[in-house]
């Protein structure tokens, strides 16, 4: 084997939406739909070195099959600077309709992969009553919840995965959570304690819409917003 | 009207959700006929559903489907959408909820549309069209559809003998489509653009479109002698002694019900015979340069470029050999320029290299040497799976990083020689040596196998060859190896067996198929034979190859058959998990009917259920080949020496070449 230089990188970090069709996929297909849109559009992505070299994307945190995003993060680096309007108006003329980036900013590439610096996620729930209970969860000093792992159902408590919960009306409400690689809450497993915890209506729990609105990274000890 | 609103929760309690969502890139989105369609329940455009009865991932494969799709869509008149079989759970959460099954485009019904038109890819898809037409809301049978609904139309290679499924379709499409499903467009055009008056005469207007089967226009005789329900024939198993000497054990087919004495037409205005569609010059009809790339994971993620049609070879045994004659190239100008295009287009970072036998394409080198030079710093590649191994093939293979990993491939199909020229496979031992010491000198070291048990005069000689051949090439693995002074890794040579199925329009199309016993005798023996840890043998299950005999043979007779199987609740027979050959062996038997009515031998002057369709190529043609193989005489193939197969009557490609 040869030694791989290190390639200089000049990082796109871009804000997207997904909504309507696209947010029926996979992460790993949600992935491979974003390469493929960058290929059409010609812009000069890095690949990763190897045997089956692949162009080099980093998400901030998987997306969920059914929840929509508002505010999700990618680093997309390229061998030459690329100028964000350019980048954004290229890559939507290429995306399919219910994917779009929203904003994108030029960044020396990042010390930390945008991965690992995840620490929480906001989401917005909106299901008939919700707003009405939602926030007494609070209170608890312990939220047990069953949740599936390597295929076995587990106990879990997950009180201090939930950061805050935030009532905008009767239904709907914005949730924090903790996110990331170490601890993560995800919105069904939430949706579940609710039903156990305040007796929240399990029917209405399955015709709740998800949207993922912002991702946070942990700077002195407190909650930042990613880009 | 009927556009479904599919809730997210339900979309939700289903697997894969993202198959039944469309929105993937280069969908065809007509604004204004949809505009047409929302604001006022109808448009003056043709309405076309074009079905793949399997679940999305892999009809979203399908290069039929892709240009078809793209060929309607080219005319201004036509809006043709796409819809997949629902599976199993959706199937439910539909009947439950009473959804109707819809087009991905609009989400509208299928009972909304002026064609349903199905791409039929295999045998064992069949239930899934009564699935797909009951979930559509579309009446299952022809004859009970009024104007009201879609005339309901098929193509594709099973199509050739579509007696089985008859009833359910309105017309039948032969051959290759790109130019007729416009001449049938244009004709529903006229027929919606009238007010729909009559259902029979558009089928009439259909059925003078060349190439175009109207199955309600005719009706199949049958023997009905009184107290002779049972029909016996013999064939023969050959056994191989001790005494090395082949003897010849007659099996007898018993329970074998009437056969079919002929074809009697109800129309008088309806063709004799009904000849398969060719496209003439392959250059020059639409190709999709612009496919729909799916967002949600399909079995083959990747781009295709076909390279030319039909194949020289004519093996015995293969279909696509004989009914896609003859064989026509596309020029590596036109290819370069549409695999360039298709990269750019879809953002594939692979490129399929679609044929049978891709060595036989002349322009190979060319066409492969033009597309990697354009795919260079791209990170873009080929595949070519169906290539001979040669030092062109090593070469290339070495080029493209992506099909290393998944090793070489040969398909000698028989174990011995005197067997492969039975099939007419011009393979021989010292071919598969030559070109395997090639690739371990190179070092490769991983062999896929491909074979075929119960071909016609098999003896267990035959069988036992195979593990022969296996043996053999481990061995020249090592002996290369030691040759040339390295430390042997390990080879990986795996043997795969499948069942010979007697296929319609083929040199074998009335030879008998091994029954479950022969077959079962034959898989233990070669299992017993391939001991080696470095041979690994792959099986795969007779009883579905029992049941695609009867499909692909089948007469129409089945169709009751088939329709009571979906009634009483068989859908998805190509899934193993899915397929259920007691249940369908009773319907056989409660219909009066059995396995052996259709695996048996015909006889060759007995009427075939697909006399009255042509694919160029003669039955006396076929005939003759059929004596070939039992003298174990071998056929030059088209390029060395045209045989005169009758496909001559194309005027076209290799045919003409050849003079
Ligand atoms: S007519 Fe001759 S060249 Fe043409 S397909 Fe038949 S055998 Fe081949």
């Amino acid at each position: 084997m040869t030694m791989q230089k290190h390639q200089k990188q000049y990082v796109q970090r871009a804000v997207f939406t997904r909504k309507g069709a696209l947010s029926y996929i996979g992460h790993l297909d949600l992935m491979r739909t974003f390469e493929r849109a960058i290929r059409r559009a010609e812009l000069p992505i890095l690949y990763s070195q190897g045997y089956n070299p692949r162009p080099m994307m980093v998400f901030a945190l998987p997306l969920g099959v059914g929840i929509h995003t508002e505010g999700d993060v990618v680093d997309v680096p390229m061998s030459v600077p690329v100028d964000p309007d350019e980048f954004i108006s290229k890559v939507n003329a290429e995306l399919p309709v219910d994917l779009k980036i929203l904003s994108s900013i030029s960044i020396p590439e990042p010390k930390d992969s945008l991965m690992s610096i995840v620490a929480a996620a906001d989401y917005r729930i909106e299901a008939n009553g919700i707003g009405t209970v939602a926030s007494k969860i609070l209170d608890f000093e312990e939220v047990i919840t069953t949740k599936k792992s390597k295929g076995k159902i587990i106990t879990v408590d997950i009180r201090d995965l939930i950061l805050d919960v935030n009532t905008i009306d009767d239904d709907s409400i914005v949730l924090k959570v903790a996110a990331g690689s170490s601890k993560n809450l995800r919105p069904d497993v939430f949706m579940n304690a609710l039903c156990s915890s305040v007796n929240y209506d399990k029917e209405s729990a399955l015709d709740a819409t998800v949207t993922r609105t912002a991702l946070y990274c942990n700077c002195e000890g407190k909650l930042v917003g990613i880009a | 009207m009927g556009i479904v609103n599919i809730s997210h929760r339900d979309l939700m309690s289903v697997e894969s959700p993202g198959r039944y969502v469309g929105g993937e890139p280069n969908q065809c989105i007509k604004q204004e006929v949809i505009d047409s369609i929302v604001n006022t329940g109808s448009c003056k455009e043709v309405r076309t559903a074009f079905c793949f009865p399997d679940v999305y991932e892999i009809g979203m494969s399908n290069l039929a489907m892709q240009i078809l799709y793209n060929c309607l869509n080219s005319l201004d008149y036509v809006y043709c959408e796409r819809a997949f079989a629902p599976w199993l759970d959706m199937c439910n959460l539909m009947r439950e909820k009473n959804i109707p099954l819809y087009t991905l485009e609009t989400k509208s019904a299928l009972f909304d549309f002026d064609i349903v038109a199905f791409t039929l890819g295999y045998e064992m898809c069949y239930t899934n069209v009564l699935l797909m037409l009951d979930l559509g809301k579309i009446p299952l049978l022809s004859k009970d559809r009024t104007d009201k609904d879609p005339i309901v139309i098929c193509g594709g290679p099973v199509t050739y003998n579509i007696e089985p499924m008859c009833d359910f379709f309105d017309a039948v499409m032969m051959g290759e489509g790109e130019e007729s499903i416009l001449e049938v467009a244009e004709v529903i055009k006229k027929y919606k653009d009238s007010g729909k008056q009559s259902r029979k005469e558009v089928l009439k207007a259909l059925s003078k479109i060349e190439g175009v089967y109207i199955p309600s226009f005719y009706e199949a005789v049958f023997s009905d002698k009184e107290g002779e329900k049972t029909y016996y024939t013999e064939a023969y198993s050959r056994i191989k002694k001790e005494d090395g000497t082949v003897e010849e054990v007659p099996v007898t087919f018993k329970g074998v019900a009437p056969v079919q004495t002929g074809l009697r037409k109800l129309e008088p205005e309806a063709p004799d015979v009904i000849t398969k569609r060719i496209i003439k010059d392959l250059d020059n009809v639409l190709y999709p340069t612009d496919p729909i790339v799916p967002n949600n994971g399909i079995v083959h993620d990747r781009a295709y470029l076909e390279i030319f049609r039909g194949c020289i070879r004519g093996c015995r045994f293969c279909q696509a050999g004989f009914i896609y004659r003859p064989v026509r190239e596309k020029s590596p100008d036109t290819l370069c320029k549409q695999g360039i295009a298709i990269e750019h287009n879809t953002g594939y970072d692979e490129l399929g290299i679609l044929s049978l036998s891709s060595s036989d394409y002349t322009g190979l080198k060319e066409l492969t040497d033009g597309l990697l030079d354009a795919f260079e710093g791209r990170h873009s590649s080929l595949s070519l799976p169906s290539l001979r191994i040669d030092n062109f093939a090593l070469d290339l293979m070495e080029k493209v990083s992506s099909t290393r990993k998944s090793g070489l491939t040969f398909a000698p199909e028989a174990g011995t020689q005197r067997l492969r020229d039975v099939i007419n496979k011009g393979i021989t031992e010292e071919d598969i040596m030559a070109s395997l010491k090639l690739a371990f000198t190179g070092g490769w070291n991983t062999v896929k196998l491909y074979f075929m048990l119960g071909l016609p005069t098999e003896t267990m000689e035959d069988v036992e060859g195979i593990a022969l051949l296996a043996r053999k090439i481990e061995q020249l693995y090592f002996d290369t190896a030691r040759e040339l002074g390295i430390k042997a890794r390990k080879p990986e040579i795996t043997v795969s067996t499948s069942m010979y199925i007697p296929k319609p329009f083929t040199p074998f199309q009335w030879e008998r198929q091994n029954c479950k016993e022969e077959f079962l005798k034959k898989q233990s023996y070669l299992r017993s034979l391939l001991k080696s840890k470095n041979i690994k043998y792959n099986w795969h299950d007779v009883e579905s190859s029992l049941w695609e005999v009867v499909l692909a043979r089948g007469d129409r007779r089945l169709n009751k058959v088939l329709l009571e199987g979906y009634q009483s609740g068989l859908t998805y027979d190509a899934w193993d998990d899915q397929f259920k050959f007691d249940t369908w062996m009773s319907l056989l038997e409660k219909n009066g009917l059995s396995w052996e009515t259709y695996a048996r031998n015909y006889d060759t002057d007995e009427v075939l259920p697909w006399d009255h369709i042509s694919v160029g190529v003669r039955k006396d043609f076929l005939l003759s080949e059929k004596k070939k193989a039992y003298d174990e005489t071998v056929t030059p193939n088209c390029r060395v020496k045209c045989s005169g197969c009758g496909a001559t009557c194309f005027k076209v490609g290799e045919c003409v070449a050849s003079r």
